[in-house]
């Protein structure tokens, strides 16, 4: 992520909670955390995460970072906020998270490729940043062809019924994709952005 | 009172919970002129509502019934109920306080014979019991009250059933002419021992309180058990009055929790310990499950924690419940992650109790005066010798019932410097 990163040859690493305290978005509020499991409880997909947020907090400041960022807690999560508002220590858990997840892919802990919501995410974003706008079939294409030419095909045949039935009903229409008006601007504003997200992490 | 000066020596209490009623009768035995105020209709506050109270798990009448044989000895001491404080001027010596009175519709030649609450028809909300159940429109607040006189609900006045109950009456006790009152009192200093109420359950809203009449608080519990709650003293489920097999009892439903009160209450822990011990007297084959994110059993009752965990029916799970919700039987559901083996569940109850905290009686309708508070409501306890006004009891913040008595009688001290000083 930048110079403080911590060392990624290490399995453990005692400092890597202080890491993510200072240097993960909401990281602070981290050490507020008392181990309720309220944040676990409250997870619909819990069932499908390595360990739910409480733990893998605690395996963050065990310093257990080889584990936490091959977890697929991070990126399994939906953002659905149940334990951001019910969390009575104020902890942004899903923010933080997210945070973990970046890290991972940046160290190469996690693979772009071979996380699904990695590759969703570079879709969806693809079409934003091209057309302002969010075109659900390039998005969905782009989503499925990810996976490789064959796994694209499967899956874009497999759900053909149902995009039939969206067309029939005009839930998904076949002409250009809609775009903003003013490209230019988008295009500027989407610079500037870029530019406070390195200038933030410079000052880490 | 004549020391030449225009101060007063005269000892204003404000509430008469165990705090109030404490620090009042320790001022007056000391010599001191005390006038103490409660606002409900009889002294004893939250403590008189408990079924059993620690450290020795006594019936809290003893305890009123003591602190009452003190106040009938107190020539010193004047009692107001149905009273609050409206205002307050002045300073340290010399305030002068207008206390508002609301009509009690029954008179102090009362006998406590009953008859006016035969001849009332009307139910109301029984406010003693937390709206558990109802009493009749002309009641007793309950059998420990003090004053021992009854109280016509305003509900009622005007109607022909007042007029019934006034018959009923063969002392001429009931005097349905009383109205709203103000007069005004020279005091020297004030103790402010206004208490607390348990924070409002429906607040959480993950937990579901009112979709499911099982869900109860831990008041309301101290209610169910006492023998002259609702249910006479048999924990029962409300929804159909059978007997819990399977009991959740919740810890920290609100407390330590920035969504709500950020502090520990402190009584909490020890308070749903006592639930567990009074379901496992009245139900050999109950289970008790008390969900905890860490076991405060503070003071010198740490034995009471080891008792409990010995008994195989009684199981500590650390996990702060995540929601609960209502089954297709009517039933509540506990939902959570267990801290120590990671296991999400989800498991039906008979009855699950919310151990609410306490929240200051002023956070919201703040004292007519300029006390200083922290950021929760409490009112930051005072050197009476500086200003006059001094906290008592859980107004100045989460305190068990022997903490609030020894806080009053450090607040009566206080009190009897604020206003020596000014002899």
């Amino acid at each position: 992520m930048n110079a403080l990163s911590p060392d990624t040859k290490k399995k453990y690493d005692l400092n890597f909670a202080r890491w993510v305290y200072e240097n993960v978005d909401g990281g602070d509020r981290l050490s507020m955390c008392m181990q309720c499991g309220v944040c676990s409880g409250s997870c619909p997909i819990g069932d499908q995460m390595d360990y739910g947020p409480r733990k893998l907090f605690m395996m963050v400041r065990a310093g257990m970072k080889e584990a936490v960022l091959k977890a697929n807690t991070m990126f399994n999560c939906v953002s659905c906020y149940n334990c951001v508002v019910r969390c009575p220590r104020s902890v942004p858990v899903k923010y933080i998270l997210h945070g973990l997840g970046r890290l991972a892919l940046q160290e190469g802990y996690a693979k772009p490729k071979e996380v699904d919501n990695s590759r969703f995410a570079d879709a969806f974003w693809w079409s934003v940043s091209k057309y302002g706008k969010t075109d659900e079939r390039l998005v969905t294409a782009k989503y499925y062809f990810s996976a490789g030419l064959s796994e694209g095909i499967k899956r874009g045949m497999g759900n053909m019924k149902i995009a039939m039935g969206m067309i029939k009903t005009k839930r998904m229409h076949l002409g250009m994709p809609h775009k903003t008006k003013k490209q230019g601007e988008l295009k500027a504003i989407l610079a500037k952005a870029v530019e406070i997200q390195n200038r933030n992490h410079g000052e880490g | 009172m004549s020391n030449g000066s225009v101060n007063s020596q005269t000892i204003l209490v404000v509430g008469g919970g165990i705090a109030g009623v404490s620090a009042a009768v320790e001022a007056a035995e000391s010599g001191y002129e005390v006038v103490l105020l409660e606002n409900a209709p009889t002294l004893g506050g939250r403590v008189a509502k408990l079924n059993r109270y620690f450290p020795k798990l006594c019936h809290p009448t003893c305890g009123l019934e003591i602190n009452f044989q003190r106040i009938k000895k107190l020539k010193n001491l004047k009692i107001f109920t149905m009273s609050s404080v409206a205002q307050v001027a002045g300073e340290k010596g010399n305030f002068t306080v207008s206390v508002k009175t609301t009509p009690r519709y029954v008179k102090a030649n009362c006998t406590a014979c009953g008859a006016c609450a035969q001849a009332a028809e009307s139910d109301v909300a029984n406010a003693f019991n937390y709206n558990l159940d109802t009493v009749k429109a002309a009641y007793l607040p309950h059998e420990m009250a003090f004053p021992m006189r009854y109280v016509i609900d305003p509900s009622v006045i005007g109607t022909p059933e007042a007029d019934k109950i006034k018959a009923a009456c063969s002392y001429d006790a009931v005097d349905l002419d009383e109205v709203e009152s103000t007069f005004d009192i020279n005091v020297g200093a004030i103790i402010w021992a206004t208490g607390w109420r348990p924070y409002d359950p429906a607040k959480i809203t993950p937990y579901s309180y009112g979709e499911s009449p099982d869900i109860i608080t831990n008041v309301e519990m101290e209610r169910l058990a006492a023998h002259d709650g609702p249910t006479h003293g048999k924990i029962l489920r409300p929804s159909n009055g059978e007997a819990p097999k399977k009991v959740a009892l919740i810890q920290c439903a609100g407390s330590r929790d920035y969504n709500h009160l950020p502090y520990c209450s402190r009584i909490c822990c020890l308070g749903s310990l006592k639930h567990a011990a009074y379901i496992r007297e009245q139900y050999a084959e109950s289970e008790v499950d008390i969900y905890y994110i860490d076991i405060r059993a503070h003071d010198k009752l740490e034995s009471f924690h080891v008792k409990l965990k010995a008994d195989p029916q009684v199981s500590f799970r650390k996990s702060k419940p995540a929601s609960i919700e209502v089954g297709d039987d009517g039933g509540p559901i506990v939902k959570g992650e267990d801290t120590i083996t990671r296991e999400v569940y989800a498991r039906p109850y008979d009855l699950v109790v919310l151990a609410t905290g306490m929240e200051p009686s002023n956070a919201q309708d703040r004292a007519p005066v300029t006390i200083e508070q922290d950021e929760y409501g409490f009112m930051v306890p005072h050197q009476g010798d500086k200003d006059g006004m001094i906290s008592a009891g859980v107004a100045s913040g989460p305190l068990d019932v022997s903490m609030s008595v020894q806080s009053a009688t450090a607040a009566a001290l206080k009190a009897i410097q604020a206003v020596s000083s000014n002899a």
